[in-house]
């Protein structure tokens, strides 16, 4: 490989950092009333919960969250997240409001963040999703133009379903970073400039862009377009930003060391939860430098096939231990303890929600933290090992400004997951006719709020 | 289970979700299917990457595409064009490279010769000019338009305000070269004609070197597209089979059975080591190797395609992989070919890579190997796993796993319909191999049964074990049409559609003649050589 000069670069091409960098320092002092942020971090295959088996995910009773009841309740995974039991909003009794087609884990990643219908064609594992994403409409609404939303992943790509999160519209899926060296630097990357440099670049930069805008309208002003290559040249159209300057922040150079060094294994079993916790400290840093308001990270792939380390033995593929048996398939022979195994990757989730909370709490702004300003959380496309999508965990961080009611677990009463992404894009403040919005989702499902959520 | 997997897999052998059908069933009049085609396939992040290394000569690829922004899954293949759009982050992606590369490639004298033409003038405009056409040329892959090359004169002259270089004249080339390599003319296939039209001369020698090479077409094919020779099928055969006989297109045909095949699951194998002493992580590497170079040997040694791919017992070994097949002899760490033991094995499906990729840590996995072969090597019509899976019989103790297979999923189970009848007979093959792909001839102390009975093109055919069951794929239509299928689609970068189905007829005997036949061959048909209709919108 041919050594790479250090050139300036931004998010989404559009924000380039100015000279003064600063270190990433916990406790920093952030104004109080800092935008609202949300991050939606999605495990895979479903959780232990009630069915045929028992109860191990949801706190014991609904109602206030004590730190130390949930500590107490070991045997449920939300537990592991008892050091933050006021700031919690645990929520069940929320479902996906239409069913897969031909495959359910493909079906549940296209409902995850949509609220939307799966589509017809493709079908199958390669089923797509209806309508955008909660991040997407955060970004689109609150983000400045071209800015997208962060998509970040942890772990394997398999090829079978990889990436299922977030949509920019029907059957538009937004590729997800696998790799936290690339993330950082398409962030926060840059190089010392002068000012009188930095206005040349910008010149130069805009005269480039207004040649290849002129050779775009060119393609983009024929009437025998066909509405896909339309949207094509569109997109990419808007895609092209002239320079713009912010400030920003960077992670400590032996942080960055590490990212550097685990690129090559980026997708190994063995590094599933190093990556994961890697994408996090970007995720805070991003959101505390105020460069982007939304971030999804899918941890693992569509059926999460990721070989977790659990009392020091590497486990089977954690999709065959979700469905209890040594097979992708419907068959295979069962494999001993899987209900404890599962239980004990659900903690692993729980733990590292935690980390990033335990990251995003290391800020803070007036009397609280830069938690307290935004909303963390941690969902699944699934809600149980049979491809359940009926009462799909959702376990929310974080009061958005005091928007949410934290510090509680309360069930919604069976209604569609429109109406919890309708509560987060309102906290995070996203308006439909300068009210709250209320309409995400599928125009089918009833619109509105679960209130009990909203304080 | 049976209701949920339900008649999907009986009947009709054909495709995957999404896919359409190949031979079976009354092939439609070319007239009945309008082909919907892209006029802006944008290239795939290894053609971008090849193109840039061959558009300012550099010595080496720039490794630059690894850090940029993936593509969404868009079937086998990675360079499906409903999947390539240009999004903000790889826009900005274009843009840090095209600034990047516009140094690099000009970082001295000599390399700013190497963009020039010959016997250029020495007045600065004539000389900017004549960089403009020679350039824009190989950029754009066809002459640029006087409007077109009035914008980058302009630009040219900006030059030396806006950017750093040791002269004027590097300094509008540097500026030049980033317009160009963001440029929709670069980074898509742009295909300008109108509906059913043929293809213009330049964009034909663009489809076939990207198609060939997963590049730009060269100097020799721009200079046949101008002077016509493009214009009839044979000069469009002749063009093709000298790519063809490049050494960018065994990196072509490597790539394509990488992806069909699946070699990127050789890297993170896991088995139990005390089963599987012999087995390290770095064997994931050494079994790709191999299938590299057996593919290789097949299709430019031995002019073969799939019947060979699937039944030729020459392979390449070191000597972890010498180990694991039981090979005597001194093996050292380079790969030296050598011949396996024909009553043992025969080609791909009984190597090594594929073999213990698709077992568990401890055992092979018969429907893992079935659903394999039943997807990428026959297409037959499999739907995905069932959305609600109901849970397992209590544990038994079996004596095989085969017998364990059969107990849940066999005929007269409720599995029967796409287990019983397609997956476990093609699994069960290869009950022989345990799972690190070595040979044994019993499990457990029990013998291994590897016949079965599997409806091949229309008919029951059965076998004995895996070398048999190779030898019956090798010859089977349903075979050479998936195989040609997954050509077209690699070679096209795009999803097959009904209308494709005369060409996949007539692909699928050429595949009978080697894979470099076949290939040969797409680059023979309507659809390699018109746009097709399509609907419009004003």
């Amino acid at each position: 490989m041919i050594q790479r000069r250090h050139f300036l670069r931004g998010l989404g091409g559009a924000v380039i950092a100015l000279p003064f960098l600063e270190t990433f320092a916990p406790k920093r002092a952030l104004a109080a009333g800092y935008p609202p942020f949300a991050v939606f971090m999605r495990q895979a295959n479903g959780v232990v919960q009630k069915t045929d088996e028992p109860e191990m995910f949801w706190p014991k009773n609904l109602g206030k969250l004590t730190k130390a009841d949930l500590a107490s309740q070991t045997d449920r995974a939300v537990s592991v997240l008892s050091d933050y039991a006021d700031k919690l909003l645990v929520v069940r009794g929320v479902n996906f409001g239409f069913p897969g087609n031909g495959c359910g884990h493909s079906g549940g990643g296209n409902q995850c963040l949509t609220a939307a219908k799966v589509s017809d064609t493709p079908s199958g594992a390669g089923s797509l999703s209806m309508g955008e994403s909660i991040d997407n409409r955060i970004a689109r609404e609150l983000q400045p133009a071209g800015v997208e939303p962060l998509t970040l992943y942890a772990g394997k790509m398999s090829g079978y379903i990889d990436e299922v999160l977030s949509y920019r519209g029907p059957k538009m899926l937004r590729a997800a970073e696998r790799d936290p060296f690339v993330a950082y630097t398409k962030l926060f990357g840059a190089a010392n400039i002068d000012a009188a440099a930095l206005e040349r670049l910008k010149a130069a930069r805009s005269s480039v862009n207004d040649l290849v805008r002129g050779d775009m309208k060119a393609l983009m002003s024929r009437t025998d377009l066909s509405k896909d290559d339309k949207n094509r040249l569109e997109l990419h159209f808007q895609s092209i930003r002239d320079l713009e300057t912010t400030m920003s922040c960077s992670l400590p150079d032996m942080r960055l060391a590490e990212m550097e060094a685990i690129q090559p294994k980026v997708g190994t079993s063995d590094n599933v939860q190093i990556v994961t916790k890697m994408q996090m400290d970007i995720i805070a840093l991003a959101v505390s430098c105020g460069v982007v308001r939304a971030a999804t990270l899918q941890i693992g792939d569509g059926n999460d096939s990721t070989e977790y380390t659990i009392d020091g033995k590497k486990q089977y593929s954690y999709h065959w231990i979700s469905h209890r048996i040594q097979g992708d398939g419907d068959t295979g022979a069962p494999i001993d303890n899987a209900v404890e195994i599962h239980h004990g990757i659900d903690k692993i989730h729980g733990n590292l929600m935690k980390y990033l909370l335990d990251k995003l709490s290391s800020y803070t702004m007036g009397s609280g933290t830069l938690l307290d300003s935004g909303v963390v959380v941690w969902t699944n496309d699934l809600a149980n090992k049979y491809h359940s999508y009926s009462n799909v965990p959702y376990v929310l961080a974080g009061g958005a400004n005091g928007f949410l009611k934290t510090g509680q677990f309360i069930d919604a009463g069976d209604v569609t997951n429109n109406k919890m992404w309708n509560v987060v894009g309102s906290a995070v403040g996203c308006r439909n006719n300068g009210k709250n919005m209320d309409d995400f989702g599928d125009p089918s499902l009833s619109p509105g709020f679960i209130e009990a959520m909203m304080t | 289970m049976g209701v949920a997997l339900g008649g999907g897999c009986v009947g009709s052998l054909g495709d995957a979700p999404g896919e359409s059908s190949g031979t079976v069933g009354p092939v439609p009049k070319p007239d009945a299917q309008a082909l919907e085609t892209s006029r802006f396939p944008r290239l795939s992040h290894l053609q971008w990457e090849n193109s840039v290394q061959d558009l300012l000569y550099l010595t080496q690829p720039s490794g630059i595409s690894a850090s940029f922004t993936g593509d969404p899954l868009g079937g086998v293949f990675d360079n499906n064009e409903s999947s390539l759009l240009v999004t903000p982050g790889l826009w900005a992606d274009f843009q840090l490279a095209a600034e990047e590369l516009s140094v690099l490639a000009t970082s001295d004298a000599a390399k700013v010769a190497k963009l020039m033409p010959a016997n250029a003038p020495t007045e600065p405009t004539a000389r900017a000019k004549a960089f403009l056409e020679h350039f824009g040329m190989r950029a754009y892959r066809r002459p640029l338009s006087p409007t077109e090359l009035t914008a980058y004169l302009a630009l040219f002259a900006k030059g030396k305000a806006l950017v750093d270089g040791p002269d004027d004249f590097t300094k509008g080339v540097r500026l030049s070269l980033q317009a160009f390599l963001q440029s929709p003319h670069f980074i898509y296939r742009v295909e300008a004609g109108g509906a059913d039209l043929p293809l213009s001369g330049f964009e034909l020698a663009t489809k076939l070197s990207y198609m060939l090479w997963n590049t730009m077409p060269d100097d020799a094919l721009l200079t046949a597209a101008s002077s016509g020779k493009l214009a009839t099928p044979e000069g469009i055969l002749t063009a093709a089979q000298r790519l063809l006989d490049d050494d960018r297109a065994r990196v072509m045909v490597a790539s394509f059975h990488h992806q069909l095949f699946q070699y990127d699951h050789y890297d993170d194998l896991n088995k139990d080591p005390v089963l599987f002493p012999n087995f390290t992580p770095a064997l994931g590497a050494d079994m790709k190797r191999e299938a590299e170079m057996f593919v290789e040997e097949v299709v430019f040694k031995q002019d073969g395609g799939i019947r060979e791919i699937l039944t030729e017992p020459t392979t390449f070994v070191n000597k972890e992989l010498a180990e694991i097949y039981g090979l005597q002899g001194t093996f050292g760490a380079d790969f030296v070919k050598v011949s396996l033991d024909p009553k043992q094995r025969s080609g791909f499906l009984t190597r090594v890579g594929f073999l213990a990729s698709n077992a568990t840590k401890l055992e092979q996995h018969s429907i893992h190997r079935g659903v394999f072969i039943n997807r990428r090597v026959i297409c037959a019509k499999l739907p995905d796993p069932p959305n609600n899976v109901p849970p397992l019989p209590p544990a038994a103790d079996y004596k095989t796993t085969r017998e364990r297979v059969e107990k849940h999923t066999g005929v007269g189970t409720c599995g029967a319909s796409c287990h019983g009848s397609l997956i476990n007979p093609a699994g069960f093959a290869f009950e022989h191999y345990d799972a690190l792909g070595q040979y044994k001839t019993e499990e457990h102390g029990n013998p291994i049964n590897s016949s079965d009975t599997y409806p091949l093109d229309g008919k029951d055919v059965s076998y004995g074990d895996a070398v048999a069951f190779d030898d019956l794929l090798g010859e089977s239509d349903q075979v050479h049409t998936c195989y040609a299928k997954h050509w077209l689609q690699y070679a096209y970068g795009r999803a097959d559609q009904k209308a494709d189905a005369p060409a996949l007829a007539d692909l699928a005997q050429e595949s009978r003649k080697g894979a470099r036949a076949l290939i040969l061959a797409l680059t023979q048909t309507q659809a390699f050589r018109t746009r097709a209709p399509h609907q419009e919108t004003p």
